[in-house]
């Protein structure tokens, strides 16, 4: 493994662990929708490190491009949901959304 | 090699202030900024292709959309919302980075020698191996825009529009 893919492995997984922590840590669901956009730069990074490691750039690089789509449809979904849930209960705190608690 | 570790200790910033900002328009434009050294990270090594991908789709349309949502829900209660978890995030990355370290030192350890060269451009790859990414990539997309028609088609039910 050369020094620039630890490098950007060590990034992707640094970047990838602070995705997680803002879904953990954060109560707002915009932000929780930033924590994903985090954990998916991760991702990339992480798959960007695998393909230069087995030298399949072209390989891995359409397979960002696809992430990258389902990435795009699954924030444009999540935020015109958030914005029906604003509208509905007045507020994007998760803690007060129940109405699914079964 | 200098302008890989310009970038990526750039992105690793902008993901960070993304989480001490309290205004979720500068967490907007952190988040910008992170796909934007990603996708200077990704044209560096050659994957032009996602490069742009990236850089239009990522750091233009998921910011504008999201900006977007931030003022279409302005009126929703930002200022109650607890500084903890910000004030946690700097010891955190402390730990992550010690986590990174160890994953990236055993990988070196345990993951094998590249295998060579993949055959084919991208395009060859793309188009021919994995045509079934883009019947998927198809799919998702018009899951994408009926999951948002139906969203629009209760609101205008519920008589919430205006």
């Amino acid at each position: 493994m050369t020094e620039a893919v630890a490098g950007i492995a060590f990034t992707g997984l640094l970047v990838f662990m602070i995705g997680v922590y803002l879904l953990f840590a954060y109560r707002n669901l915009l932000r929780l929708v930033l924590g994903v956009e985090v954990l998916a730069k991760g991702v990339t990074l992480i798959l960007l490190a695998a393909g230069l490691h087995r030298g399949m750039v072209p390989l891995i690089q359409s397979l960002i491009v696809t992430f990258i789509i389902v990435e795009t449809i699954l924030a444009a979904i999540l935020l015109s949901i958030i914005v029906i849930c604003q509208r509905t209960n007045g507020t994007l705190d998760v803690r007060v959304l129940s109405k699914l608690r079964g | 090699m200098a302008l890989l570790i310009g970038c990526l200790v750039l992105l690793v910033v902008a993901v960070v202030l993304l989480g001490l900002f309290q205004d979720l328009l500068y967490s907007a434009v952190g988040l910008a900024v992170a796909s934007i050294m990603l996708s200077i990270v990704l044209f560096q090594f050659g994957a032009n292709i996602a490069a742009v991908f990236e850089l239009s789709v990522c750091a233009g349309l998921i910011t504008v959309l999201f900006v977007s949502t931030v003022s279409l829900t302005k009126d929703s209660d930002q200022s109650g919302e607890s500084r903890l978890p910000a004030r946690f995030l700097l010891p955190m990355l402390v730990v992550f980075t010690g986590v990174a370290l160890t994953g990236v030192t055993w990988l070196a350890s345990h993951v094998g020698a590249a295998s060579g060269a993949a055959r084919g451009s991208f395009q060859e790859i793309f188009w021919g191996q994995r045509s079934t990414d883009v019947l998927g990539q198809i799919a998702i997309i018009l899951a994408g825009v009926l999951g948002m028609l139906a969203v629009l088609r209760v609101k205008l039910q519920g008589g919430h529009h205006d």
